[in-house]
């Protein structure tokens, strides 16, 4: 199995764009710079509460650019560049992060869509060009980073378990921990060629949210019960207190619509990027991507989603800014369209409805606590999954270029950034110990103090 | 009785964090970021302490839209020293985000400049 898994990552890491997929990526790279100058959207979900006191002047250009390079810079270098590296797809935090800080470093609007341009060419030339110069090294960290894909896809299928044993307690984390190993032991007995994680993730992500709506509903009955019997003082009051929200939340949905036209071509872009197949939008989906599972991929980014949905129109509505990718549905959808015209129109309407809904979705969403209190827990909960998944990965990429001197260097940086209060996000620190300790192997080999390891 | 509620990713392992602590006069509950908002306006809550993965965005989102940046900040991926946060929370800062990761670290310096300045 190993053996098929190196086979298909030796064509597939080749990071070989058409002309028409390098000029869509630096196309759509100027436009989310464009998009980011104008402070309509960013990519970063920490960085769009900044955008409020930007956007009403409070605070400065400079302020924000600082705000957001420091949220982002270890994205980029740290989980971006070698996720992108490794599988030969190209990712959201590579693309994405750096346009949000060109964008509102420009001083003036014409420049930022250049300077998006410019590091839309250097990613699909530089990356091509990193790529294969690291694959003829010879020690090739690379392909060891490969290595990665086993444990991040299956692990990552465990996240809705942890999910509802967080929020609902052990016996329900339980029961939904045996119905998904039931499910994968299932696909892989009865479809082989389906990823063995995609019912089980499916069943589990669905039982979460029956859990939460249930709960929510139940409670909201209790309240009523509560309220028919003190009278109607309270209900009052509480719509009242409702009102901050509910204006700050109206006045940025306004600004979004009026540049519905904008956002409808960000979305086809984005939309288009995913049909292409050059673009993986989750942690666990590149390596999908790149094993040209498109519909494995597409249920993968699809199961995300609902981590998200909440956390991103509750951020835009308190700051006026929305996502670069939306509500990330256009990834899943990308996949699986069969043309890229289809898929210009389908991602321009998907952002279309995104924007004009967004007043709705938040309004539901402040009645349903439990949902977005799930969303909480489900990205909890791919990070607590990715996390293992990642470090394991990481551990066998540095095996599988080094054997035991790869696991030391490796291993031992993963634990010197612990040690050091984590200067790298723990998330990112594994895969970029991997490529330094890649790096560090290269140099003892030419100093004749390393041989290969031989797969 | 200074109230402190929890937000975010991290906010059951926040409030735990917290209540180990076992500071006098500190009473401490798990909460949503739009409920905290509310409860802090109205004067139901005096601190919230949000985490996620930047420290800043979802931790932070609602409540700087509501409370203003002026109640608000955040550690990022730094951890602060308790001197820090006093001068902070001297600033009137009652909103405090920082990275899932660094719970451990930064929970315990947070509320304990907290208490002290509560006592």
């Amino acid at each position: 199995m190993s053996g098929n898994i190196t086979a298909a990552a030796a064509g597939s890491t080749d990071l070989g764009l058409s002309l028409p997929q390098q000029l869509t990526v630096i196309a759509l790279c100027a436009l989310t710079a464009f998009v980011s100058h104008l402070a309509l959207a960013v990519f970063n979900d920490g960085v769009r509460p900044f955008m409020l006191d930007f956007i009403q002047g409070r605070t400065t250009r400079s302020a924000t650019t600082a705000v957001s390079f420091g949220l982002s810079a270890g994205f980029i270098f740290g989980l971006g560049a070698p996720m992108a590296l490794s599988t030969g797809v190209l990712n959201p935090w590579l693309l994405f992060l750096p346009t949000d800080i060109l964008g509102i470093l420009s001083p003036k609007k014409w420049l930022a869509p250049v300077l998006g341009a410019a590091w839309g060419a250097v990613v699909v030339f530089g990356l091509n060009g990193a790529n294969s110069l690291a694959h003829d090294l010879p020690v090739d960290f690379l392909t060891a980073m490969q290595q990665m894909s086993t444990p991040i896809l299956f692990l990552f299928t465990l996240f809705p378990v942890l999910a509802i044993t967080k929020q609902f307690g052990t016996l329900r984390g339980g029961i939904a921990g045996v119905v998904e190993l039931v499910l994968v032991v299932a696909t892989m007995k009865l479809w082989p060629n389906v990823f063995a994680g995609a019912v089980a993730m499916a069943v589990g992500v669905l039982m979460l949210i029956a859990f939460a709506v249930s709960k929510d509903l139940r409670q909201r009955r209790a309240e009523q019960a509560e309220r028919a019997a003190n009278g109607d003082g309270t209900a009052e009051q509480a719509a009242g207190d409702d009102d901050p929200t509910a204006s700050l939340f109206s006045a940025s949905a306004t600004r979004l619509r009026k540049h519905l036209p904008l956002f409808m071509l960000l979305g086809a872009g984005v939309c288009l990027l995913a049909q292409m197949h050059v673009l993986g939008g989750g942690e666990a989906t590149s390596f999908l991507i790149a094993k040209g599972d498109y519909s494995g991929a597409a249920q993968v980014d699809f199961y995300r989603v609902f981590g998200f949905v909440p956390l991103i129109a509750t951020t835009a509505l308190a700051s006026g800014a929305y996502g670069i990718v939306g509500f990330t549905l256009v990834y899943p959808i990308g996949y699986l369209l069969p043309s890229p015209w289809l898929a210009l129109m389908c991602g321009a309407l998907v952002f279309a409805a995104e924007v004009l809904a967004l007043s709705w979705i938040g309004r539901v969403l402040g009645r349903l606590p439990s949902v977005r209190d799930s969303s909480e827990h489900l990205r909890g909960a791919i990070s607590e999954s990715l996390r293992l998944a990642i470090l394991f990965g990481s551990l066998m990429a540095a095996d599988a270029m080094g054997g035991g001197l790869g696991i030391l260097i490796v291993g031992g940086l993963y634990l010197l950034n612990e040690a050091m209060g984590r200067v790298v996000v723990r998330m990112a620190a594994a895969p970029a110990a991997v490529i330094v300790g890649g790096i560090v192997l290269n140099v003892l080999y030419w100093l004749d103090l390393f041989i290969p390891v031989k797969s | 009785m200074t109230r402190i509620l929890t937000g975010g990713v991290g906010k059951v392992e926040v409030a735990e964090t917290v209540k180990k602590l076992s500071l006098d006069g500190v009473h401490v509950a798990v909460s949503s970021d739009m409920d905290a908002a509310m409860k802090l306006r109205a004067g139901q809550a005096d601190y919230y302490l949000g985490t996620c993965h930047t420290g800043a965005g979802a931790s932070l989102g609602v409540l700087l839209g509501l409370m203003g940046s002026a109640a608000c900040h955040t550690f990022g991926r730094s951890v602060p020293t308790e001197d820090e946060v006093s001068a902070l929370i001297g600033d009137g800062k009652k909103v405090f985000g920082f990275g899932m990761d660094q719970i451990d670290a930064v929970t315990p310096v947070v509320a304990r400049a907290i208490a002290a300045h509560g006592a």
